[in-house]
């Protein structure tokens, strides 16, 4: 019997579950070779009561996504984490930087509280449950993803890279972002993505989260020794690392 | 009273829920309930840096983000009076079309034809019509490529900086592009006979219909804003002027109004504005389909998509083809940080979509504000719904339920912009 898979959102832009569609060559070997029982953005039909693995994309913002997990992670063999969002809080989670009702009040007014009931603190999927995979990165790889999908169809332990992306934009032959004196965080942003950004011109922002390996005291002196403002690069880091407990 | 509940409506983008009281076969009242929750991205920006607006707000929507990239990169080079050059133009143009074709593809083969076919989703449609699939797959694969060679990759582009491209495809890429949109030219305008095929419920939308029009070009990088029953054209800087937004119980994501009264964005909306702008191919293409404009059915919004298709194949191959032959730079040009507040605009594939921005003179953001396209069709999707409803209120639960879907579908609703 094919593994049944369910695609949740919870607070996202939906981006990872495109990037999941973003492998037309590949689209229904992958997907034809397990029972899709629910996902939302692409089929009708009520989300089942048993499942194998559930895909989770978003960051948990309001109460029903925490009974919603709860209640996922007493179903499903395995949980897979995709995108910023979900495995580190990502973008949603630079909200918490304040009061959260004044965030609220500032884009719906003195209305607020009559809309987004129950809303919480912004956190990743693992702050409420346990998490087996993980896809980091805003977006996620498709590739990543269907390589880290069949580790968990098969039951394989997840093998995420643990260093960061220095070396992979070293191999790739990019100047050095910090020669211009630009803040970049790819001496301390977990690797896999190929240095895509750093080799399009553009620097790091840490989507893909804190590596295991970074040296984060070490990470500091060189942003210093470069004279770039050690505030600009906390910042940076703040985009998507806000919540990240490794930093 | 029964009250009919759909909760999170399938195969739209996002969360919704449409709620129907009938008593006795009437509609008493109809809803879509948007519980999708809210990021808060116009309070999240305050604060940061300006270059990191396009960064941020480009993850209000994974679907269109191409758009939010550029209509945020728009407000604040609007803000810091910076122009750019006719190449970026050009590259940017590109790049909401390779949204375009992506969204449309995907919408129109994967959301809304299983309505028309009675199936749950297109995956079994893959064993009975793999040739449908197959070409579906092709325009979507097709549009992804598009955004990747213009923005680096399908998802939140890389290269589009504020000032211009931090990289640019290679003279190779631009021709093997433009062979490319050329071929897929015929599978746009079996799109448009394939939809034009599909009965659609005899329907008139009462709001009117608003886009970008530009005198030289069908508009979706830049152009004013036409009103086509009020017949105005205004400039995308005075939009706090005429659209007001105003926050409803029911809905995470705010309703707008244009004067006091609902209106509609989006492919149909554009096709009846622009229509003489459109590529001939597309209007051949169109008017042998049967189409005749200005539509006010909502349902053609699916047939306007796929007609935006057929021209922003033949539009794309020529741009590209541009593209080799001008010399131009697209490398970002400098610019000094000052106080300002800009207002940008593009057409997204689902229609207008608004980005302001305030910035300080240490260029920090003060004030942000977003109105995205599904915002804007909320008020009138709702109207719509309210008007349809009673047309269908004898059918059997389930078809009733299906129609007020497919009604819902044609708007190709992403609510994860609604909310932002």
């Amino acid at each position: 019997m094919p593994a049944r898979v369910v695609v949740i959102g919870l607070a996202s832009d939906y981006g990872c579950q495109v990037q999941m569609t973003n492998m037309e060559d590949h689209l229904l070997d992958v997907l034809g070779t397990i029972d899709l029982s629910y996902w939302q953005l692409a089929s009708s039909g009520r989300m089942p009561d048993e499942y194998d693995v559930a895909i989770v994309e978003g960051a948990v913002t309001t109460r029903d996504h925490v009974e919603l997990l709860r209640k996922v992670r007493a179903t499903a063999g395995g949980i897979i984490a995709i995108g910023a969002c979900a495995t580190g809080g990502g973008l949603p989670a630079l909200v918490t930087h304040g009061d959260l009702e004044g965030h609220a009040d500032r884009v719906y007014g003195e209305r607020s509280s009559d809309v987004a009931c129950g809303r919480i603190s912004p956190m990743p999927v693992s702050a409420v449950i346990q998490v087996d995979y993980h896809v980091p990165g805003c977006p996620i790889d498709p590739a990543e993803f269907v390589t880290v999908m069949q580790r968990a169809l098969r039951g394989m332990a997840n093998r995420p890279p643990r260093e960061p992306l220095c070396a992979a934009c070293k191999i790739a032959e990019n100047t050095c972002m910090y020669e211009a004196g630009i803040v970049c965080l790819g001496l301390v942003t977990r690797t896999g993505c190929g240095a895509k950004c750093v080799s399009l011109g553009r620097p790091c922002t840490g989507c893909r989260g804190v590596a295991k390996d970074a040296n984060m005291a070490a990470a500091r002196l060189i942003v210093a020794e470069h004279g770039v403002d050690p505030e600009a690069f906390e910042s940076v880091l703040d985009l998507y690392n806000s919540a990240s407990e490794d930093r | 009273m029964t009250t009919l509940t759909v909760e999170h409506v399938a195969r739209i983008e996002g969360h919704g829920t449409i709620s129907v009281d009938v008593t006795s076969g009437m509609v008493e009242r109809i809803q879509m309930d948007i519980v999708e929750p809210a990021r808060l991205f116009e309070s999240m920006i305050i604060g940061r840096r300006f270059d990191e607006a396009p960064l941020i707000t480009s993850r209000i929507c994974g679907i269109c983000s191409p758009n939010h990239t550029l209509t945020s990169i728009k407000a604040v080079e609007s803000a810091l009076g910076i122009e750019v050059s006719p190449r970026t133009r050009m590259l940017r143009e590109l790049l909401v079309y390779g949204s375009y074709l992506q969204n449309h593809a995907t919408h129109l083969y994967l959301f809304a034809a299983p309505d028309y076919v009675g199936l749950p989703s297109v995956f079994p449609l893959a064993r009975t019509r793999p040739d449908i699939v197959a070409r579906a797959l092709t325009l979507k694969k097709l549009g992804n490529d598009l955004t990747t060679l213009i923005g680096g990759r399908a998802v939140h582009p890389v290269t589009a900086a504020i000032g211009g491209f931090t990289a640019e495809p290679s003279t190779t890429d631009l021709a093997d592009f433009s062979e490319r949109l050329h071929a897929a030219a015929r599978d746009a305008a079996d799109t448009v006979e394939l939809f034009a095929g599909f009965t659609v419920p005899e329907f008139e939308t009462s709001g009117d219909m608003l886009g970008l029009s530009s005198p030289d070009t069908y508009a979706i990088y830049d152009g004013d804003v036409c009103a086509m029953d009020a017949g105005w054209r205004r400039p995308v800087s005075e939009y706090p002027e005429f659209l007001s937004e105003s926050v409803v119980s029911h809905s995470n994501a705010k309703h707008t109004t244009v004067d006091g009264r609902t209106f509609l964005v989006g492919a149909l909306a554009r096709v009846n504005l622009s229509w003489k702008r459109l590529m001939p191919a597309a209007q051949l293409v169109a008017e042998k389909a049967g189409f005749s404009r200005p539509s006010r059915n909502t349902f053609h919004n699916n047939l306007c998509q796929a007609i935006e298709l057929v021209d922003c194949a033949q539009r794309c191959a020529h741009l590209c083809e541009a593209l080799i032959e001008n010399t131009g730079s697209s490398a970002p040009v400098s610019f000094e940080i000052r106080v300002g507040s800009g207002r940008g605009a593009t057409e997204a594939p689902r229609g207008t979509l608004y980005h302001g921005i305030s910035i300080d003179d240490s260029g920090v953001i003060t004030a942000g504000d977003v109105i995205t396209p599904t915002a804007q069709n909320l008020a009138n999707l709702e109207a719509d719904m309210r008007a349809f409803a009673p047309t269908v209120a004898g059918l059997p639960e389930t078809e009733f339920v299906q129609q007020i879907e497919q009604l819902v579908r044609a708007y190709d609703p992403c609510l994860s912009c609604a909310v932002h």
